[in-house]
């Protein structure tokens, strides 16, 4: 097993990687960009370097130089940043330490998309329809011929980086390149890289994942799936595991496919395979992420495995602990993407110091976090806050169970999309476990659920209240004597 | 004492303060004529007011700073505040100017100074936190000022455009 491992990220999963590594034994050696220097995952690591390049976190030159000079024998990349970089993944191997990932092979071959899903159909399975090759922004003529060739609806996709940035439907092709145009600039903004390529989308439809691990001995096994479909704003905001309204058979279908497609790439470590499913319950395969996800948490959930030590062991050449057979999955599981962001406001990133921090407790919830009260969220990354999740004998009683912990957490000073998240949570299509790809279109902000007219009643008399304690800093309306029990000069209680 | 209109998601609320908080902590207030008991955490800083209690029912609250909105337990609703005792009603701010609302770098400059613009037309991408975020237009009107090119850093509620 490992000594020490370096963790070649920050946030939320750096947070997250260095916990298991205490509960394994391993030690942790951190790095940071000088803005994240007081950062929790810094903190709760046992060494820490600074990374001084301007390109800090994405730079693999000085990720491996701080591995070698650290002595650390094994480096975990997390999620983005340069957890598919190809290039960083070889350089690690070649020098002697451990990267944690599919191995510089198989990262290769998946990451070009449109090659992979043509090798997929070749092996004889389902798969969407993409694109002959991925394009620049400029290429207008060519993308629009190609556009035809396959029909509308498209899906235009980035060909660096997750699904979450720089993908975006085009429904005719007066939009397509206007569209292709918001994409690239995303993910050249996100991944520096802003090639594109096409999709013919299946509508509606719904995105459903399977997490797989898989060794170096060849076995394979899936954990379970979960269910993407639901976005705002081009993002998975809400996950479930498992994926409502797939029937047994189906459900069996898709989970054999993947274990398929990762013996096909010869898949090591953690990864997921995803798929569109169309409404007959049809799975086409799409991509792979060759990587641990935002939402493997909601798949920890319902199998009570830790995805972050399986992929430790297996890059420490050890083979898998448990057969397929011994995957039990269990229940039911919702996950909530907290970001800071203002949904009311075009989804606004919410930069700033965070005031009041609380988080939900209880019974089977979960919250992880890079945030505490007076963290402060960087302008510079990505606007993911925090990961909630909540497990439930069954989906009902996990419904129940998210609306509970989302009434619970408060974080102030910043902007967040929590209020969004409850409007999803408790629309009745998400209740009905009905919801496909299309529900991102369904408009949550406007139609507003109103309360009793008692609580409508107590909210204003609270707002006026609030606004004469706001306005009247002159002249208090409420006599600063009487905010206490205590008399100011007297020192006791009043009669 | 004061009298305030509330309006909260479309329903109308006159709300009048009646008198400092009692030795519990709580302040009387009539809302449309009846009679209410409230206490909330003193604070001068709307971002801080978390919680409230009228008569029975406790709240967990988030105000927004400019009191647009009020969140609590049963989602967001929008408000809009008049003081009876005070005749002048505030007008809607819809001045030409686009501040930063938010600290970035400036991705992209669509228009230029003489242009005329539509309101909502995008007038610039502001770059912050990985996401490119669409500036538009708050009015209908001609570009006369424009302070800052493709690249640069700009800081919270920095001038940007100007809108004539």
């Amino acid at each position: 097993m490992f000594k020490k491992l370096l963790i070649a990220n920050r946030g939320e999963i750096a947070v997250r990687i260095a916990r298991t590594c205490r509960d394994l034994g391993i030690s942790t050696v951190a790095v940071y960009e000088v803005g994240d220097m007081g950062a929790l995952h810094v903190r709760l690591a046992d060494e820490a370097f600074m990374l001084t390049s301007a390109q800090g976190y994405r730079d693999p030159r000085e990720l491996l130089a701080v591995a070698q000079r650290s002595g650390a024998d094994v480096i975990h990349p997390g999620y983005g940043l340069v957890s598919e970089d190809v290039g960083f993944e070889q350089a690690c191997e070649a020098a002697g330490i451990t990267p944690i990932g599919p191995g510089s092979g198989p990262l290769a071959q998946v990451r070009d998309r449109v090659e992979a899903i043509t090798r997929v159909g070749a092996a004889g399975l389902p798969t969407t329809q993409p694109s002959s090759r991925s394009f620049a922004p400029e290429d207008g003529a060519a993308l629009l011929a190609e556009a035809d060739q396959l029909g509308y609806p498209l899906v235009v996709k980035s060909c660096a980086g997750g699904r979450g940035r720089g993908t975006a439907i085009a429904r005719t092709a007066d939009d397509l390149l206007a569209v292709v145009r918001r994409s690239s600039a995303q993910a050249q903004a996100a991944y520096r890289d802003g090639q594109i390529y096409l999709e013919a989308a299946i509508l509606p439809s719904r995105y459903i994942e399977v997490p797989i691990l898989g060794d170096v001995f060849g076995n394979v096994i899936h954990m379970g799936d979960r269910d993407g479909s639901i976005q705002r704003n081009t993002r998975k905001v809400v996950t479930e595991a498992p994926a409502p309204g797939l029937s047994s058979s189906d459900r069996e279908a898709i989970w054999q496919s993947a274990l398929t497609i990762a013996r096909l790439f010869a898949l090591r470590g953690a990864c997921t395979i995803e798929f569109v499913v169309d409404s007959t319950g049809r799975h086409f395969f799409t991509e792979v992420k060759p990587r641990i996800q935002v939402e493997h948490l909601v798949t920890e959930m319902i199998s009570r495995i830790d995805v972050v030590r399986e992929q430790i062991r297996i890059a420490a050449g050890l083979p898998l602990e448990r057969s397929q057979d011994q995957v039990y999955l269990e229940g039911h599981a919702i996950f909530c993407r907290v970001n800071a962001e203002d949904p009311w406001h075009g989804y606004l990133p919410s930069p700033g110091r965070i005031g009041s921090f609380q988080l939900p407790g209880g019974p089977n919830v979960r919250v992880d976090t890079y945030a505490y009260a007076g963290a402060e969220v960087p302008v510079r990354y990505d606007s993911l806050l925090a990961k909630l999740v909540v497990w439930g004998a069954t989906r009902e009683e996990t419904i129940q169970r998210t609306q509970r912990a989302l009434q619970e957490i408060r974080i102030g000073g910043i902007q967040t999309n929590l209020s969004l998240i409850r409007l999803i949570i408790a629309h009745a299509e998400f209740v009905s476990g009905s919801y496909t790809t299309e529900f991102s279109r369904v408009r949550l902000l406007d139609a507003l659920p109103l309360p009793p007219a008692e609580r409508l009643r107590d909210l204003a008399a609270i707002a006026a209240l609030a606004f004469l304690q706001h306005t009247q800093t002159v002249h208090p309306a409420i006599p600063q004597a009487y905010t206490s029990g205590w008399h100011r000069e007297s020192r006791r209680l009043p009669d | 004492m004061s009298r305030l209109l509330i309006t909260i998601a479309g329903h109308e609320f006159e709300v009048e303060l009646i008198a400092s908080p009692d030795s519990d902590g709580f302040i009387g207030v009539r809302v449309n004529g009846e009679l209410l008991r409230i206490a909330l955490p003193l604070e001068r800083t709307l971002d801080t007011i978390e919680w409230a209690i009228v008569e029975s029912h406790p709240y967990v609250l988030r105000i927004d700073h400019d009191l647009r909105w009020i969140e609590s337990a049963y989602g967001r609703h929008r408000l809009q505040i008049r003081d009876l005792d005070v005749a002048v009603v505030r007008p809607a701010s819809g001045d030409g100017r686009v501040k930063a609302p938010i600290p970035g770098l400036i991705a992209r400059v669509l228009v230029e100074v003489g242009q005329r613009v539509a309101a909502g037309q995008p007038i610039l991408i502001l770059e912050a936190m990985k996401m490119q975020n669409e500036l538009v237009a708050p009015r209908d009107g001609q570009v006369t000022t424009v302070n800052i090119r493709p690249g640069q850093s700009v800081l919270l509620n920095e001038l940007l455009v100007e809108i004539g």
